[in-house]
């Protein structure tokens, strides 16, 4: 191997590796918060690719539906919920997220999906939907358990990346599809050739991070997410609702899920499907960054993204399972560092 | 002078057992309120109830509202305070951001103040208020949960066993403030193991054993009783053991 390939072969695996610390970050988030291993989190990069495909195509993303129809299942479920003390200013603000605000995003898409709007509109349109699905999935899916164990929010989590996979399938159908280019042209330094994608790639997990960090270390809602991780009881007897922490960590993880998504789509064709496969992943780097550190989460992204890139060059037939086999020194690791721990308990 | 805290009839159980079996408690405004009583007598159960993190039989009202169907975080914002006896702080935040968020259903504004108020109360947290909250000693992490726990501008405060575990020292000064706060308006609902130093500063006091209030009355005449005081305040009578 030349230099050259070795470069190429890093900067393939840096721009994977990025998205795959995005996608490690969402899910350590959401777990900290919540307790839910987020499989479906691949599912966020598929919805959010392939709106953002259809749209730019000039079809009409079924996502836009699905967004509309969890929205009023999700409304029934805070009218069943508050049956016993209903009072106007709660159904009016559960009407205003849950149908009004995915209603006109409905109209909007439906406006603009015949005539191939312009990239910064589909990016806009397919975020807001893929938000309105992660926020509307955890209120259907999980705030209904939120105080059961793990192992059955792991169970919901499996359902609802099936549910999901199959109304992909659904909407996209079984073929591939690829978007246009967030920032097109390229230039060349030395032997290496950056495209305008790769480059926004690396500029928007670079912002992402930082934005992250700035959310949690300086805004009051970003220390009651991190509040409600470190102590669930603490939390609440400060008043902070942990339905709130499950909604913002949701809506968090389906953005950073569909903004994935719409940047990998002009790179590779992307299939209703695909979306696990990346997802997992994010996480095997959150693995490793023990489901709870965010730097060690994307320093193990960036890791798995070039293992990722020189497995496939060499051994392009085992690239999957080098990249999972990641995982098992470090489970032994772990679990010879960590002291045994009993089953939880709440 | 009508209760701020009126507990009726009150059963919690721990599925099939009964942890506080029909017991009644008034906390009226500026009262420092005490429950005293062995270990496993279920003073813990019955402020956690009141609180609603234990699902709790029979009738309880906060500022005459009805608290039933109330989750934990509404209960906060009417008023209702708890330090609990594990404390429950954000660990690996600092001291600044522990006492911030105990303010996150109070104004922007008047939270600020409120932070001036608790470290005029604590000025050992402002010294430590870039600290992380687990590494303070457990005096220091005593009053943080009690400094969080006034951010949220309550009206009652309970406080669980606020001086276990602590020095001597550091107990004094955390009963000081506890009389203190009722002086500023705030009731407190205290239970403590140290039922001598609770008696000293209280208004009323309940004597809790096996679930149930065995006796009840102003915490002078309580400290005076001599069962209470064979059984919780250290002197022995012959024969005065009510356990």
């Amino acid at each position: 191997m030349n230099t050259t390939i070795m470069l190429f072969l890093l900067q393939d695996g840096i721009t994977n590796g990025a998205i795959y610390a995005l996608l490690g970050l969402a899910l350590v988030l959401v777990f900290a918060v919540t307790r839910v291993i987020l499989i479906p989190q691949g599912e966020f990069v598929t919805y959010g690719a392939l709106t953002y495909a259809s749209l730019a195509s000039g079809q009409m993303p079924g996502t836009a539906k699905l967004a509309l129809a969890m929205g009023i299942v999700a409304f029934a479920f805070d009218l069943f919920v508050a049956r016993k003390a209903l009072h106007g200013r709660l159904i009016v603000r559960s009407v205003l997220t849950n149908i009004v605000l995915p209603a006109i995003v409905l109209a909007v898409t439906l406006y603009f999906a015949g005539q191939k709007p312009p990239v910064a509109v589909c990016i806009a349109l397919s975020l807001l939907i893929v938000a309105m699905i992660g926020l509307f999935l955890y209120r259907i899916a999980f705030q209904p358990l939120a105080h059961t164990s793990v192992l059955v929010l792991l169970i919901a989590s499996v359902g609802v990346h099936l549910a999901l996979q199959g109304l992909g399938l659904l909407f996209f159908g079984a073929e591939g599809q690829r978007g246009p280019a967030v920032l097109s042209g390229a230039f060349t330094a030395g032997s290496l050739r950056f495209t305008g994608q790769s480059l926004t790639v690396y500029g928007i997990t670079i912002a992402f991070i930082v934005g992250l960090w700035l959310f949690f270390g300086l805004t009051l809602y970003g220390k009651a997410l991190r509040a409600t991780a470190v102590n669930r009881l603490g939390a609440r007897l400060a008043g902070i609702r942990t339905t709130l922490s499950g909604q913002i960590a949701f809506l968090l993880a389906s953005v950073i899920g569909a903004l994935s998504g719409i940047m990998i789509v002009p790179i590779t064709t992307l299939y209703y499907d695909s979306g696990f496969l990346i997802g997992l992943k994010g996480f095997v780097a959150a693995i490793i960054g023990g489901l709870v550190s965010y730097p060690l989460t994307a320093v193990a992204a960036l890791f798995v993204g070039i293992v990722e890139a020189f497995s496939s060059f060499y051994a392009s037939n085992y690239k999957e399972v080098i990249v999972f086999m990641l995982l098992i020194p470090v489970l032994l690791l772990r679990s010879l560092a960590a002291p045994a721990v009993e089953e939880e308990k709440d | 002078m009508s209760a701020l805290l009126s507990v009726t009839d009150a059963h919690v159980a721990y599925g099939k057992v009964e942890a506080v079996r029909s017991v009644g408690l008034d906390v009226g405004e500026n009262q420092i309120v005490t429950i005293v009583g062995a270990n496993g007598a279920g003073k813990t159960t019955l402020l956690s109830a009141i609180m609603g993190i234990l699902p709790l039989k029979g009738r309880v009202a906060f500022a005459g509202q009805d608290l039933a169907r109330l989750d934990i975080e509404d209960r906060v914002a009417m008023g209702l305070g708890l330090v609990p006896e594990h404390r429950e702080l954000f660990v690996t935040m600092n001291v600044e951001d522990n006492l911030e968020l105990g303010a996150f259903r109070i104004e922007r504004s008047k939270a600020k103040a409120s932070m001036e108020q608790v470290y005029t109360l604590f000025p050992r947290l402002k010294e430590r208020r870039k600290q992380l909250a687990g590494t303070l000693s457990g005096g220091e992490q005593q009053m943080l949960a009690m400094g969080r726990a006034l951010m949220g501008a309550p009206k009652l405060l309970m406080l669980d066993e606020p001086s276990l575990g602590l020095a001597p020292i550091i107990v004094a000064d955390i009963f000081r403030i506890i009389t203190e706060l009722r002086a500023s308006g705030v009731s407190v609902l205290l239970v403590e193991q140290n039922a001598q130093a609770a008696l000293k500063i209280a208004d009323q006091a309940y004597v809790m054993e096996l679930g149930e209030f065995v006796l009840s009355g102003k915490a002078s005449d309580i400290a005076a009783n001599e069962a209470v005081a064979a059984s919780y305040l250290g002197f022995q009578h012959e024969g005065g053991s009510v356990i």
